[in-house]
């Protein structure tokens, strides 16, 4: 376990390298550069240049891969040329909300979205399996921004139980959570019900009954236990997405977040920060993959020793 | 008699895959039922254990009387207290019966502690136990390994530890050896009679092989398309069968002596449950085939030494 662990962390090692790369040529080749940003109207060419210069544009892309990589390995996470701060600086601000947010969203539709599956496969062809499989596809359907908007509508704006935007207080994270959840917990419950209604068929679900088990002891004890490992898969998958992924409702419900961070880079071309942010998703979405095999390696016996 | 079953009858939506299934079993017993994929045999165990409902089926008729209980019928609560306590299962497939994400020594200790009330400590010691019974080498290093970890003659032991750990007195065993390498089949066949023999168990041995039944089984019903057409005990079946598919059977049984070529099997294949033949349901493939036998469904008829044949033409031949 503890190699399988070493391994999968040396192998992040060349994952790294290529994402890095990929991440870097793919804001370089997009048209537009920072520098039109920069320039107000009736700037002279000279001045372009004297830009370009001044943030190493001008090298050959060779060149600028190669000082931004070697600045990253000191720390180094760059300068946002529009913004004129360091860039470690204005993740390290905007880092905070985005785990708060994601992790809180992770959190809810993980819990309801397995409760829900459990009570779908456990009333499989029941009325109540039929309402829950029907709230799922609601929910995997209604866009979060605007469920988002319907809900400040609701709560903030006609019950006023909760702020209608901002970021201050636990009160405000309340109905960001819920629009961000509402489509994992879908997925989650979809997953859960569908994966339990399979190991139930299994053999040794029939064996369990012969022993005059509980249905409940099986349910939970058992059956869902298998389920849970696709489940964890899909949780890991949803760990980087959730931190970059809440964009819309960041805008919606007027959050800060590493979502908004990276969209406003990207309009203006900001390379140092787009660079960083996306470098930075791509490996929260690789972690979140490692830390699903661990935790299934963990689980699942058969697993642990088909990959040491 | 510790089981008595009396025109059962078992239903999947319109069809009755399992029809006037009679036989009894006492003490010390082991009952054969012998009979092709399809046959009804598994279907009957099932409902024996009273699992239908899991699978979507249900007793439509008839009688499962468990030592003075009426099991169709009763109460889920209370079949529950009998199952895996009183009436214990073993299944066809080792390979899936067990819980692969769980150690196998717990799993046998499940029973233990439901139905006989023993605590942790005492349940492990009581598996540890049945283990060494069932000839498991090492049982301390055993208990604690994943099912994955053991091969296919080891977890079929631990699947009969399981069904024992209940202290159970009736045993319905599904297929057990058909899994399994040939030699290995022979072990765990002699460990099912041992145990039969020295704790005094009845068994249902459900099987299609009818070289384990000769060797193991005191009594033998034959079924055929969810129905026994003979009954009668072991002697009996093999020098005297009666009903025609028997008869075709025990043929089938490959024999040393035998020369190439001369193996009979029998002609056709099983109707499908949707598609039976009026009358009798073995007509289509049947050598004594008369007129009678399209109209009418022969029922049980016993005769002497209680050796039961449903055919028409059972005096013909």
């Amino acid at each position: 376990m503890f190699l399988f662990i070493i391994k999968r962390l040396v192998l992040l090692v060349p994952v790294f390298f290529v994402v890095s790369l990929v991440v870097f040529l793919i804001i370089h080749l997009v048209p537009g550069n920072p520098i039109d940003n920069l320039m107000r109207a009736g700037s002279s060419s000279a001045q372009r240049v004297q830009i370009a210069a001044k943030y190493g544009l001008d090298r050959s892309l060779a060149e600028q891969y190669f000082v931004w990589m070697s600045r990253l390995m000191t720390g180094d996470l760059g300068t946002s040329i529009i913004q004129g701060r360091p860039v470690g600086a204005l993740i390290a601000r905007n880092l905070p909300y985005s785990l708060q947010l994601g992790g809180a969203a992770l959190l809810f539709s993980a819990l309801t979205g397995i409760t829900a599956g459990v009570l779908a496969a456990s009333f499989h062809g029941t009325r109540l399996d039929d309402g829950i499989s029907g709230l799922i596809l609601l929910g995997s359907t209604v866009p979060s921004f605007w469920l988002g908007l319907l809900l400040i509508l609701v709560f903030a704006v006609w019950l006023g139980w909760v702020p209608i935007s901002g970021a201050r207080g636990w009160t405000s994270l309340i109905l960001p959570v819920i629009a961000t959840g509402v489509g994992g917990i879908a997925l989650v419950a979809r997953v859960t019900r569908i994966a339990m209604i399979e190991t139930a068929r299994q053999d040794f679900v029939m064996l369990l009954h012969a022993k005059g088990l509980s249905p409940l002891v099986i349910q939970l004890r058992h059956v869902l236990r298998h389920a849970l490992v696709p489940v964890v898969t899909i949780l890991a998958l949803r760990i980087g997405w959730i931190l970059g992924g809440t964009v819309t409702i960041e805008y919606v419900f007027a959050r800060p977040g590493l979502g908004s961070l990276l969209i406003r880079g990207l309009n203006q071309r900001d390379y140092p920060l787009v660079q960083a942010c996306l470098l930075m998703l791509a490996m929260a979405v690789i972690l979140g993959t490692l830390i699903g095999d661990i935790v299934q390696a963990a689980m699942d016996p058969r697993q642990r020793e088909e990959r040491p | 008699m510790l089981l008595t079953v009396e025109g059962l009858e078992v239903g999947f939506g319109a069809f009755s895959p399992v029809d006037d299934v009679a036989f009894s079993i006492d003490r010390g017993e082991i009952l054969g039922i012998v009979g092709e994929s399809g046959s009804g045999k598994s279907l009957t165990a099932i409902a024996i254990m009273g699992l239908l409902s899991r699978i979507g089926g249900r007793i439509v008729a008839g009688r499962i009387c468990f030592d003075g209980i009426e099991l169709a019928g009763l109460p889920e609560a209370k079949l529950r207290r009998l199952r895996g306590g009183r009436i214990a299962l073993i299944t066809q497939n080792p390979m899936t019966s067990l819980d692969g994400m769980m150690r196998v020594g717990p799993q046998i200790d499940q029973a233990a502690r439901l139905h006989l009330g023993l605590d942790r400590r005492a349940a492990r010691a009581r598996s540890l136990e049945l283990m060494a019974d069932l000839r498991i080498p090492d049982p301390a290093r055993v208990y604690d390994l994943y099912p994955h970890q053991l091969s296919g003659g080891m977890k079929q032991r631990i699947v009969i530890a399981m069904a024992l750990a209940g202290d159970p007195e009736l045993l319905v065993a599904d297929e057990p050896t058909t899994a399994l390498d040939v030699t290995v089949q022979a072990q765990i066949v002699q460990i099912l009679v041992e145990l039969v023999k020295r704790r005094g168990l009845a068994m249902i041995l459900i099987t299609h092989d009818m070289g384990v039944v000769a060797q193991t089984c005191d009594r033998v019903a034959v079924m055929y398309c969810g129905r026994v057409i003979e009954r009668a005990q072991v002697n009996a079946i093999f020098e005297d069968p009666r009903h025609p598919y028997t008869q075709a059977l025990i043929r089938c049984i490959p024999r040393r002596d035998m020369t190439r070529g001369s193996m009979q099997p029998i002609p056709g294949m099983v109707p499908n449950v949707a598609n039976q033949p009026a009358g009798c349901r073995f007509n289509p493939r049947c050598p004594r085939v008369a007129d009678i036998c399209h109209t009418e469904i022969p029922g049980l008829r016993v005769s002497a030494g209680d050796h039961g044949v449903a055919c028409l033409r059972a005096d013909a031949a």
